[in-house]
């Protein structure tokens, strides 16, 4: 997790985009909870640079 | 685009977080709709790669719950 | 094995800076083992690369592949059309695997994109000690196979020096290096072998070494 953080931060992406927890199955208000948590952050951080024009709509590259 | 809807990818652990955000529903608490949970047999599975490609197609926000 | 390191994100963007299309091709072979050059690597790079030239307003075409082994010509004619088709590539293969590429594809150039540091030994997960120099002329036999050219920082052969303090080199002591002629001791010790480090090992012969220049292998009896 921290690793893929560092390569976002050196991508020029902020790393606060992304997060690990831990919950149980039985904590579904956690995680409704973190569901408006990682809401509110993107709200925060505003849209991914990364989204402008068509390019997310291309399909996964073939070479996968 | 005058409103920013943020896009979240939630990857969960069909054991927990899964399981959680299934309770989440049959609790009818309400939660983002901007989220959109990813099903995975266990956070193990996840790889730097998904994440990275969540991103490159435009995730806002990402984050992996187990 | 040959290990390497990735080069800073930076320092790879500045070298494909002009090209449009980038071909990066990992190698399946000892990078991959160490986890510096194969396919998740490619992948991984591959993807900050779109994202960072995308984000700085210039996005380029990334492709990956990998080869199983760069260093060959008959591995990288697989690449041929790849490679074609790119302006530059990337190699995530040690220095061996970038210029055999430079040398097969003389109309395109290829970048490293590794370090490539040493002859290693993977110790535990994530770690990697230098083992070997390839000086030429092995000494392992003398030495109770601990090799004192890659392993003591001066590549002291008559050890050890008066700098070694229980055990640590005073080479960079913050690093807790151990001291190579201290474990050669204990080796040739516990070997019953310690009459071996009473004779004087002479000067070596460096020729084999880097210091007769380019080294070269010709085995007549493999040739066709
Ligand atoms: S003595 Fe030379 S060949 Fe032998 S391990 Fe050391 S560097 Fe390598
Ligand atoms: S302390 Fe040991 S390893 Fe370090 S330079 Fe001296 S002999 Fe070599």
């Amino acid at each position: 997790m921290n690793y893929t953080k560092k390569l976002l931060a050196e991508t020029g992406l902020e790393p606060e985009r992304l997060e690990m927890f831990f919950l149980s199955s039985a904590e579904g208000v956690r995680f409704a909870e973190i569901a408006t948590e990682m809401t509110e952050r993107a709200r925060k951080l505003g849209p991914n640079p990364l989204k402008n024009g068509k390019a997310i709509e291309q399909p996964m590259e073939a070479e996968e | 685009m005058s409103e920013f809807e943020p896009q979240v990818l939630a990857f969960a652990c069909h054991y927990c977080a899964y399981a959680a955000a299934d309770l989440a529903g049959s609790m009818r608490l309400s939660y983002p709709p901007n989220v959109k949970v990813l099903h995975l047999p266990c956070t193990g599975k996840v790889d730097v790669l998904y994440l990275l490609r969540a991103f490159e197609k435009g995730a806002d926000a990402v984050f992996v719950a187990g | 094995m040959i290990v390497a390191e990735q080069k800073p994100l930076e320092e790879i963007k500045s070298m494909i800076a002009d090209a449009r299309k980038v071909l990066v091709l990992g190698c399946g072979t000892c990078v991959t083992v160490c986890f510096a050059g194969g396919e998740k690597e490619v992948s991984i790079l591959a993807s900050q690369l779109r994202m960072a030239t995308r984000l700085d307003g210039q996005e380029k075409e990334i492709r990956e592949l990998t080869v199983q082994r760069q260093c060959e010509y008959e591995y990288n004619e697989l690449a041929a059309d790849h490679v074609r088709d790119a302006d530059m590539v990337i190699s995530l293969a040690c220095g061996i695997g970038v210029q055999t590429m430079n040398e097969q594809y003389p109309e395109k150039l290829t970048v490293p994109g590794l370090n490539t540091s040493g002859l290693s030994q993977p110790t535990e997960q994530g770690v990697w000690e230098e083992r070997c120099q390839a000086c030429g002329n092995c000494v392992l036999h003398l030495t109770g196979g601990l090799c004192p050219v890659a392993r003591c920082a001066k590549s002291l052969l008559n050890g050890p020096c008066g700098g070694s303090q229980r055990g640590i080199c005073e080479v960079y002591a913050e690093r807790e290096t151990p001291c190579v002629w201290d474990q050669i001791y204990h080796r040739l010790k516990d070997l019953g072998q310690l009459d071996k480090l009473l004779e004087i090992e002479p000067a070596k012969n460096w020729h084999t070494s880097r210091d007769g220049g380019q080294r070269k292998i010709v085995r007549e009896d493999l040739r066709l």
